[in-house]
């Protein structure tokens, strides 16, 4: 490509020489493409067998991901911010050895190609800045690097192992890339043909939150491929990280509980991956132990980002509260709220805390007035003390609520820690924090890094020493799930209207777990 | 996290866009201008926040950087449409297809002043020329959704764009020699520069990170008004280095300039309007230059006599468009 001289300045009269000069050039570019192509393949093959006698554990980064090159950097130049990764486009196995680090830019003499062939000359001398040359090779300039962009590749670079997920709600396979071998998940994108708004705004948002993320909590999304026919893109899947188990299958066939020790490096894990979400405005608003992920070295996971989205500072007027499956949604959002935040997702990181400890959901409500039963029940019932917004909530103005006097007031109050009488009291301090009711008093993600519940013995287990779990995602099965889903777009959020919990209190003296009440609609 | 980079192009493409492109340079340049106009003026019309119409400008520009000008199927303005809309619809504030079809279709209309020069009289404002029939929505829709998808496939679904617009004003304010400034002409111009920087054929957010515009954008405006800057390399702070800003001085600069002259050169732009492929394809004939079929130059060559009936059947189409 050097070679190709230094006519970048196009003029009327050079117009029919041209004409013809690049007719010559597409045929050699042609050739010279297939030519990549086949050095691209053998490239592959050898790359598959270096990786087969390689440790899993040290394979090497996805060839088309771009490799940082900060150091070669010296000969600053106006080439300087061209540089960066490049996403294979076919070309790039000509390039010299592959995977490693490795150096993009053509040679001098073809590199200044927006300077020299846009509109205006080249700027050497040509602005007015300052003379007073120091030498700024000296200094060491920070350089950031955000990567190419390019075409998506196609779904057909993966052969399917076996379906993970197959459902009304979404399909997940297990897949191993043609070239590489390595073992991948699939999960494809949901899309409605008859969508007059077209490409559902979730599914981009869930790509784009997916790329923006590179924490080891969250789970990584290689790439988004598409189907064949790229005229009409009407398929299109996510590429993520294979991770073997997700907690909800865990859960379900675990003969004993997590150990105490194992619950909490599994919270930690979570609190540190939802923090680094919260600190960079997303809300994942769908937490829940089927969404979790573990790897069989004790890693866990954030996954499924199809309800996720940015939110400013401070957020955004209104925001639809049908977010979060019913078992794991938080109260304000039960009463309407569309104004929230990060502390709907500290909910749910309690109720996935209380599932960890008895391997059940914590808050398995039929509808959004049977959950906001068991929540009261479980947590008290909201007072002006407790929750002193309460009231204001959309939803919450027609409750009819027991009446919490000093003589009932006990009575009324969290259940949490005879609920779990074998948590300690720095856990059970945790779990009534990320189960307030007002959201305002729960912690955040980061408080919760903190907490005194990790430093008491026992210490949290070491991920290398957590057991292994046989991996239902590695195997063909069809699974069903008895979990609700997050609700749907489109469909409409309930009004609970005129709702009577009075009564939700009468059984408990006899009851301890507060359960076998009803509730009356007025 | 990258809300201070972005993706930019490969040495690769740009090469690939000078040397391997069916069309001349100023033909190029004409059409990259034109719609990033478009997208501007729609943005504002569709009373967008100029920060998700500048991202759409950079989506744009990329998309045309690895699907070259005349390859797809698509107007020009479809394309500008798609990304406009694409880039509100992730953004706090959507706009309709609907909403988005009535403003270009205005735009696209004879009745608009868009890229109207100066020198002709002010259209009048005929409403029967942006009538839109409920066959030509449902046209139009479609090519918007479609143009949507290829869009994304194109750009591998990455739709972020870190704009240097906050950087600018953030760096603006931590700059003592600026003290004595008033800030807010300062800023102003300084944004200004940002946008005008959005317009130019240079890619200039495809070649640099937000903190080099940013910067750039403030040596500039400090230039206009007058504003003493010291000795030092005081734009090294900011981890930008004295090339890759006088590179992107001259680039903001000299926009306005080379847009003017584009105008009165590049034939098709006389007229105002946006440019149609059409107008591209009438042009390069009359240069003699040959198009393929639509594709890249290269492709198979056509044989002189069916050539010749289908430059007649495009010349009838064009004269009937043209009415
Ligand atoms: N990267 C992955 N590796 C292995 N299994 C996965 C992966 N991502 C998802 N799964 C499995 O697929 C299921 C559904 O995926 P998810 O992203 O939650 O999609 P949905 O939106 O359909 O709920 C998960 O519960 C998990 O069992
Ligand atoms: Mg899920």
């Amino acid at each position: 490509m050097a070679s190709k001289g230094s006519r970048w300045a196009y003029q009327e009269e050079d117009a029919a020489l041209e004409a013809q000069l690049k007719k010559e050039k597409e045929e050699k570019k042609r050739q010279k493409a297939e030519k990549a192509r086949k050095l691209e393949a053998e490239r592959k093959k050898q790359q598959q067998q270096q990786q087969q006698a390689h440790d899993t554990a040290a394979a090497p980064p996805p060839p088309s991901r771009p490799a940082a090159n900060h150091d070669d950097n010296d000969d600053a130049g106006v080439s300087e911010p061209y540089r960066g990764g490049q996403r294979d486009d076919g070309n790039d196995g000509a390039h010299g050895p592959p995977v490693k680090r490795r150096r993009i830019s053509p040679d001098r003499d073809t590199a200044p190609t927006a300077a020299a062939a846009a509109p205006t000359p080249n700027p050497a001398g040509g602005v007015g800045v300052s003379d007073s040359t120091s030498s700024s090779s000296s200094s060491k300039l920070l350089r950031f690097e955000g990567g190419a962009f390019g075409r998506c590749h196609s779904v057909e670079n993966y052969d399917k192992l076996n379906d993970i997920e197959e459902g009304a709600y979404g399909w997940v396979a297990r897949a191993q890339e043609a070239a590489t071998g390595k073992v991948v998940a699939l999960k494809r994108l949901k899309i409605d043909p008859k969508d007059r708004s077209g490409l559902p705004v979730t599914g981009l948002r869930e790509i784009q939150i997916l790329k923006d993320c590179d924490h080891r909590n969250v789970v990584k999304l290689q790439e988004v491929v598409v189907g064949d026919d790229t005229s009409k893109i009407d398929s299109i899947f996510l590429v993520l990280d294979f991770v073997e188990h997700d907690l909800k299958s865990i859960l379900e066939d675990m003969p004993e509980p997590f150990l105490a020790s194992e619950v909490k490096t599994l919270l930690l894990q979570l609190a540190s991956g939802v923090a680094y979400l919260h600190t960079n405005w997303i809300l994942h608003r769908d937490l829940k132990t089927s969404n979790l992920l573990l790897n069989n070295r004790g890693q866990l996971k954030i996954a499924d980002f199809g309800m996720a989205r940015y939110v400013g500072d401070p957020p955004p007027a209104k925001l639809t509260q049908l977010v979060v499956t019913l078992w794991y949604r938080a109260p304000e959002l039960l009463l309407g709220a569309t104004r929230y935040s990060t502390a709907i997702d500290m909910w749910s990181v309690g109720c996935i805390f209380g599932e960890l400890l008895t391997r059940e959901p914590l808050l398995q409500g039929k509808n959004e007035v049977d959950e906001l039963t068991h929540i009261f029940s479980l947590c008290g019932i909201p007072t002006d003390d407790s929750w002193p917004s309460f009231r204001r909530l959309p939803n919450a103005r027609a409750l009819r609520l027991p009446h919490t006097s000093a003589a009932t007031g006990a009575a009324t109050g969290s259940v949490i820690r005879a609920k779990f009488p074998l948590l300690t009291a720095a856990g059970v301090a945790l779990l009534n924090g990320l189960l307030a009711l007002d959201p305002d008093r729960r912690p955040s993600a980061r408080d919760m890094l903190d907490h005194e519940y990790f430093r008491q013995d026992p210490k949290p287990k070491q991920e290398a020493m957590f057991p292994t779990f046989p991996s239902k995602a590695g195997q063909e099965r069809r699974r069903r799930r008895t979990t609700p889903n997050a609700p749907a777009r489109g469909q409409q959020a309930v009004d609970l209207g005129a709702v009577d919990f009075s009564g939700i209190f009468s059984g408990r003296d006899r009851e301890e777990r507060g359960g076998g009440f009803s509730l009356r609609m007025v | 996290m990258s809300h201070m980079t972005n993706p930019l192009a490969t040495p690769d493409q740009l090469y690939q866009r000078r040397s391997f492109s069916a069309l001349p340079t100023e033909l190029q340049d004409a059409i990259f201008f034109s719609a990033q106009c478009l997208t501007q003026a729609a943005g504002v019309l569709l009373h967008l926040p100029q920060s998700t119409t500048a991202q759409a400008n950079v989506l744009l520009a990329r998309y045309w950087l690895v699907e070259p000008f005349m390859s797809d199927d698509y107007e020009f303005s479809d394309m500008s449409a798609a990304t406009l809309y694409l880039t509100a619809k992730i953004s706090p504030t959507p706009r309709s297809p609907r909403d988005v079809t009535n403003v270009y279709t205005y735009l696209l209309s004879p009745s608009s002043p868009f890229l109207r020069p100066s020198s002709l009289p002010r259209a009048p404002n005929i409403p029967k020329t942006y009538y839109l029939s409920q066959a030509s929505y449902q046209a139009f829709h479609a090519r918007l959704l479609a143009a949507e998808a290829h869009i994304l496939y194109t750009l591998s679904f990455n739709t972020h764009v870190a704009l240097p617009h906050a950087v600018c004003i953030t760096y603006l304010q931590a700059l003592d020699f600026l003290a004595q400034q008033r800030k807010e002409p300062l800023a102003k111009r300084a944004l200004a520069h940002l946008n005008t920087a959005l317009l130019s054929p240079q890619m200039l957010y495809l070649t640099s990170q937000p903190n080099a515009l940013a910067v750039a954008a403030i040596y500039s405006a400090a230039r206009d008004v007058g504003a003493k800057m010291p000795e030092c390399e005081w734009w090294e702070v900011f981890d930008v280095d004295r090339e890759e800003l006088g590179f992107l001085v001259v680039g903001m600069r000299s926009v306005l300039g080379w847009a003017r002259k584009m105008r009165v050169d590049v034939p098709g732009m006389k007229d105002g309007g946006m440019l149609r492929r059409a107008d591209v394809e009438g042009e390069m004939r009359r240069r003699g230059l040959f198009l393929g079929n639509g594709r890249a130059v290269g492709g198979e060559e056509e044989d002189p006599e069916a050539e010749m009936a289908r430059k007649m059947d495009e010349k009838m189409a064009e004269m009937e468009a043209r009415g």
